[in-house]
């Protein structure tokens, strides 16, 4: 009843736009003949500060690019505030961001729970909210009733049920112990995992959470490693993948498979992890990427790369030119500012949504060869492929061909 | 005699301002200025809250953010109904099970408030036992650890109070705000800011109210009593169990309604948004406020609000914007200016305008004489 | 068998992780009659100060001690500048302070070094022994002898040297100790510097094991004031005894108890509570409390 209520409201906002549209061709608010103004939230500080690369790196594509004349004219302004990782902070920055700053869209929000709890209030304003930093399946399984909402990378589920099908490939028999962050994203990484083995879940014999608020987590591998497990799925976070990797060095448990969840997999991390190469738990560890790797000898020569590079350097003072973050925001940003263009001379924000809707990218220079930027009125998951890689000594080798991540 | 009634009357016309001011602000001001003057309602009932129990008894509380949450989220469960409006990650969630069937409908918003209120409350008087045994600083630390167990604990009740994901009340009918934009109340049509604001202002002003007299009888005078020097105190006959927990309980009651109303404001909550740093924050904003006086409180809330939040500030010149937009700098202005104004205004604004007017308070309680 | 062993020695590898940091809280309560809040995050920016010097190539054994001098500087400092003006004010005030300290070195640190983990060696081999079965780091034994060693080095400090017995009577009676010359400041000074020496010990000590980045020392503090609260603020032996029982209890209620990860915090401080309950000042502490 009150589902129906919404959508009737959505649908009136997308409807009633025209009408907000009705003084002129650029009525919408942030758009001017000069600039185009669009705002996010990320966790600069906290907890979780590591993924508030994606907006450093996005804001220095669009500085590249308004360098180059921009789009149609129009320089593209992203401003992004500080939510400590905090949804009621984000709740009142994007409030701000839209009331106060005007934006045309919001872009590149990061955190699950952060961006649940803008949803309903910017489907109901009519403010696109795009390119959602978070792999949660609900931003295209809900489209019916939040249409302005859409995500970039693949869901969690997607990857998690490509780590159990490989695993079935490669270790028909194995033993899996699992170590998962305590809270939604780590229990959709399980869930998925489990799904993906289907009649194979019994092989999991040991599943150890963590809550954030430990300071290690000895305890819990120690607990996987009494399983006498063969198969590590490390889909922990940040400092507790690396810890992970650690403690099974430490506690001479030594499974033969590892998997990591790509959030954690970045180069620098898995670095630490290795321990300068004396830890060999991280020796073929896998995980799935759908971003070129920007510390990888593989894609050393690339032309993305070198891309990404020169823009680094004139653009993020003190930035690191292997930051993974950086990149995935430079891939959302190329992926918006394709769907600017095809917004039209005078975009409007259902223009956008519309180009939004239409993407069919091969030529987006960070993500990987084969991957392809793609949506449709029916297909609301821009990336929908994957490829598979592993950690040898120092550095990421891709393995395998494209794969589909749904 | 007259001295002290001019002093009253003083105090009444510097009420009286201050509430007209109130009213009259949203007038001058930006619309989503005025929500966020709504947020510093809420920081001011909190912090008033916490300078009933730590100002004027003496008791240290590092835990008002625990109470908070209780409001909020005894709100949230109240107002959403229950778990339908969790949104869950995992198809065929077993929340379901676990929900009384009266409440499916959900409550009014603005009923909910003194429940939150009610629960707060009683949360708040279960710590007068600590608060007997405990020396200040055993107590203090017993509080904080309170602020940080509590969002575990709401983390962990995941089947009740939505877990992780947190509790969505966007567009929920009962939400007298429910909307984005216009808000329909019997004779006149608000916006949402214009709403939150009016709501939290005359709570607030209500609330600081019943404070002022509360502190100013007898019970104001056991809890002064207390605070000063408790062996005096007991000497005469107050009970320092029943005023400590009074003291603690009343405070929890102004907490939980300050959580309610986060909880409307933001129309959502998550354990996160009730982390120790917002029981700290509270202190923070007690201690700049002026513990054991009144008259502090706005510059308080303000100074918690606007500092958490730096990047509405945005009159600032745009070379400091930017300063304060790089990730450390917010908070490294706030911790010295936290403890330029601990050095400089040990009493809190509070203090000082005691202080500033003491010359006029002084010539009046001597004129008679 | 091995195996409830395993998590007795995870246990005690993460109780000497709070009982390094516990030490310097007991420290400065004892010398100062305030507990820090800042110290997770001072112990925190020493250790990036180590590492900045790692960094740029000294060993690591001389940047630590290097360390400790520089930490020992920046103790006094803080105490003479910010800490001495608020002294004779209600303990509130001092709890203020102590957080705006908090904040600014969190934020301090996130601006200087920014929120990436960073690498940090250890001093001590990564190598494990293992015994009939159960896997026992150096690195955690390391922790826990340093800490043990400070706790006796500290005790000796302050029971058998005059400069020891001037900050116990400083800390216990400014006046009568100025009336037979102590220089009650001074000894208040020197009391900040030592703990923020322990601190950054605590801080060097624990960072192989829980990474480095500004947020590292905010779930230990939590923890770090569990530990000392349940050993008595005034006991150093008894931070220690604290945070290890408190490392062992809790493995041992996570790993067999049922009790699930998130309610760590929350068991670990309803245990302090019930503890104080009965113990106000404490398993080891001594609190002059009049029974009113």
């Amino acid at each position: 009843m009150r589902g129906l209520a919404l959508l009737a409201a959505a649908s009136a906002a997308v409807v009633a736009l025209p009408g907000a549209l009705a003084g002129g061709p650029n009525a919408d608010p942030g758009v001017t003949a000069k600039e185009v103004l669009i705002g996010g939230t990320t966790p600069l500080t906290g907890e979780a500060s590591a993924g508030s690369g994606t907006a450093v790196g996005a804001e220095a594509y669009f500085k590249y690019v308004n360098a180059r004349g921009g789009v149609n004219g129009r320089s593209i302004k992203y401003t992004y505030l500080d939510d400590g990782y905090d949804p009621g902070r984000a709740v009142q920055a994007t409030r701000q961001l839209v009331q106060q700053e005007n934006v045309f869209a919001i872009f590149n929000s990061l955190g699950t729970t952060q961006n649940l709890a803008v949803r309903p209030y910017l489907n109901q304003v009519g403010v696109p909210h795009l390119f959602i930093a978070s792999g949660y399946g609900g931003w295209a399984r809900d489209a019916s009733r939040y249409p302005l909402s859409m995500g970039f990378i693949p869901t969690y589920t997607a990857e998690g049920k490509l780590y159990a099908r490989d695993l079935l490939k490669r270790r028909p028999r194995a033993k899996i112990a699992v170590l998962y962050q305590d809270d939604d994203y780590g229990r959709e990484l399980l869930a998925a995992l489990e799904s993906g083995l289907g009649a194979k879940k019994r092989l999991i014999v040991a599943k150890q959470s963590y809550d954030s608020t430990a300071t290690d987590i000895q305890s819990q591998v120690a607990k996987l490693r009494s399983s006498r497990a063969d198969v590590f799925m490390n889909f922990a976070f940040g400092k507790f993948a690396i810890q992970g990797f650690v403690y099974a060095n430490r506690l001479a448990w030594k499974p033969a498979l590892a998997y990591v969840n790509a959030v954690a997999a970045s180069t620098p991390v898995m670095s630490i992890a290795s321990e300068g190469g004396l830890n060999k738990r991280t020796d073929g560890a896998i995980t799935a990427a759908f971003f070129k790797d920007p510390a990888a000898p593989a894609f050393a020569k690339d032309k993305g790369i070198a891309l990404f590079r020169s823009i680094v350097r004139k653009y993020i003072p003190r930035g690191d030119v292997r930051n993974g973050y950086y990149l995935a925001g430079m891939a959302s940003a190329y992926s918006f500012v394709d769907a600017l263009k095809k917004a039209g001379k005078n975009p409007t924000r259902r223009s956008l949504m519309a180009a939004m809707l239409k993407l069919d990218e091969k030529t987006n220079p960070f993500v990987l060869p084969g991957i392809t930027v793609k949506t449709g009125s029916k297909d609301r998951r821009p990336l929908e492929q994957a490829r598979l890689q592993r950690w040898q000594k120092d550095h990421w080798v891709p393995v395998g061909r494209v794969l589909a991540a749904k | 005699m007259s001295a002290r009634w001019a002093i009253l009357a003083g105090k009444v016309v510097a009420l009286v301002l201050f509430a007209v001011f109130l009213a009259l602000l949203p007038n001058w001001i930006s619309d989503i200025r005025a929500q966020q003057f709504a947020y510093v309602g809420i920081f001011f009932i909190a912090i008033l809250g916490l300078n009933i129990v730590t100002g004027y008894a003496g008791q240290i509380s590092l835990g008002h953010g625990a109470f908070m949450a209780i409001g909020g989220y005894t709100t949230a469960i109240l107002v959403s109904g229950g778990p339908k409006a969790l949104p869950g990650f995992a198809e065929g969630s077993e929340y379901l099970n676990l929900w009384p069937d009266f409440l499916e409908g959900g409550f009014k918003d603005l009923y909910t408030i003194p429940i939150g209120a009610l629960v707060a409350g009683i949360a708040g008087l279960a710590f007068g036992l600590p608060a007997l045994r405990l020396p200040g600083l055993y107590l203090a630390l017993v509080t904080f650890g309170f602020a940080i167990a509590v969002p575990q604990v709401i983390r962990y009740l995941d089947g009740v109070s939505g877990g992780t994901a947190g509790i969505q009340l966007f567009g929920n009918p009962n939400l007298t705000g429910a909307t984005a934009n216009k808000v329909d109340l019997p004779g006149r049509t608000v916006t949402f800011n214009e709403w939150l604001y009016h709501l939290t202002w005359a709570i607030a002003l209500v609330l600081l109210v019943v404070a002022w007299i509360l502190l100013a009888s007898r019970f104001g005078r056991a809890l002064r009593a207390v605070r000063d020097n408790e062996v005096a105190a007991a000497a005469s006959g107050i009970s320092l169990a029943r005023y400590k927990t009074l003291a603690f309980g009343v405070s929890a009651v102004y907490a939980g309604i300050a959580g309610s109303l986060y909880a409307i404001a933001n129309t959502f909550v998550n354990p996160e948004t009730f982390r120790a740093d917002l029981s700290l924050a509270l202190v923070i904003g007690a201690a700049v406020a002026g513990l054991g006086w009144l008259s502090g409180l706005f510059v308080g809330a303000l100074f918690v609000y606007f500092l958490e939040n730096v990047a509405s500030l945005d009159f600032l010149p745009n070379g400091i914007e930017s300063a304060l937009k790089t990730p450390g700098v917010p908070d490294m202005v706030y911790g010295v200016v936290l403890i330029a104004v601990m050095l400089a205004l040990p009493f809190g604004v509070g203090g000082g305008l005691t202080r500033l007017f003491r010359p006029i308070t002084n010539r009046l309680y001597t004129r008679g004489s | 068998m091995a195996d409830l062993v395993q998590q007795v020695v995870a246990g005690l590898a993460s109780g000497g992780i709070f009982a390094s940091l516990a030490l310097a809280l007991v420290l400065i309560y004892r010398a100062t009659g305030i507990v820090n809040f800042a110290q997770g995050e001072l112990a925190m920016v020493s250790t990036f100060v180590s590492w900045e010097l790692i960094e740029r190539g000294l060993a690591f054994w001389l940047a630590f001690f290097l360390t400790l001098a520089i930490s020992f500087v920046i103790g006094v400092v803080i105490e003479r500048v910010v800490i001495r003006p608020v002294e004779g004010r209600p303990v509130l005030t001092g709890v203020i302070v102590t957080l705006g300290l908090l904040v600014f070195c969190n934020g301090f640190a996130f601006w200087v070094w920014g929120g990436d983990v960073k690498n940090y060696p250890s001093g001590f081999s990564t190598r494990t022994i293992d015994v009939a079965g159960v896997a026992i780091s150096v690195q955690d034994l390391g922790v826990i002898a340093v800490t043990l060693v400070a706790v006796a080095l500290l005790y000796a400090f302050f029971q058998l040297t005059k400069l020891g017995l001037g900050m116990r009577a400083a800390a216990l009676n400014p006046d009568a100790s100025r009336l037979v010359g102590i220089r009650v400041g001074w000894m208040l000074a020197l009391g900040w510097g030592l703990a923020a020496v322990l601190g950054a010990i605590s801080g060097m000590l624990v960072a192989p094991t829980v990474l480095l980045d500004p947020n590292m020392m905010r779930p230990v503090l939590l923890y770090a004031i569990a530990a000392a609260v349940l050993g008595g603020l005034t006991s150093p032996g008894g931070a220690v005894v604290g945070g290890l029982a408190l490392g062992v209890t809790l493995n041992l209620l996570t790993a067999y108890g049922d009790v699930p990860s998130s309610l760590r915090l929350p068991v670990a401080l309803a245990l302090i509570l019930v503890v104080l309950l009965i113990r106000p000042a404490g398993l080891f502490g001594r609190v002059a409390l009049r029974r009113v």
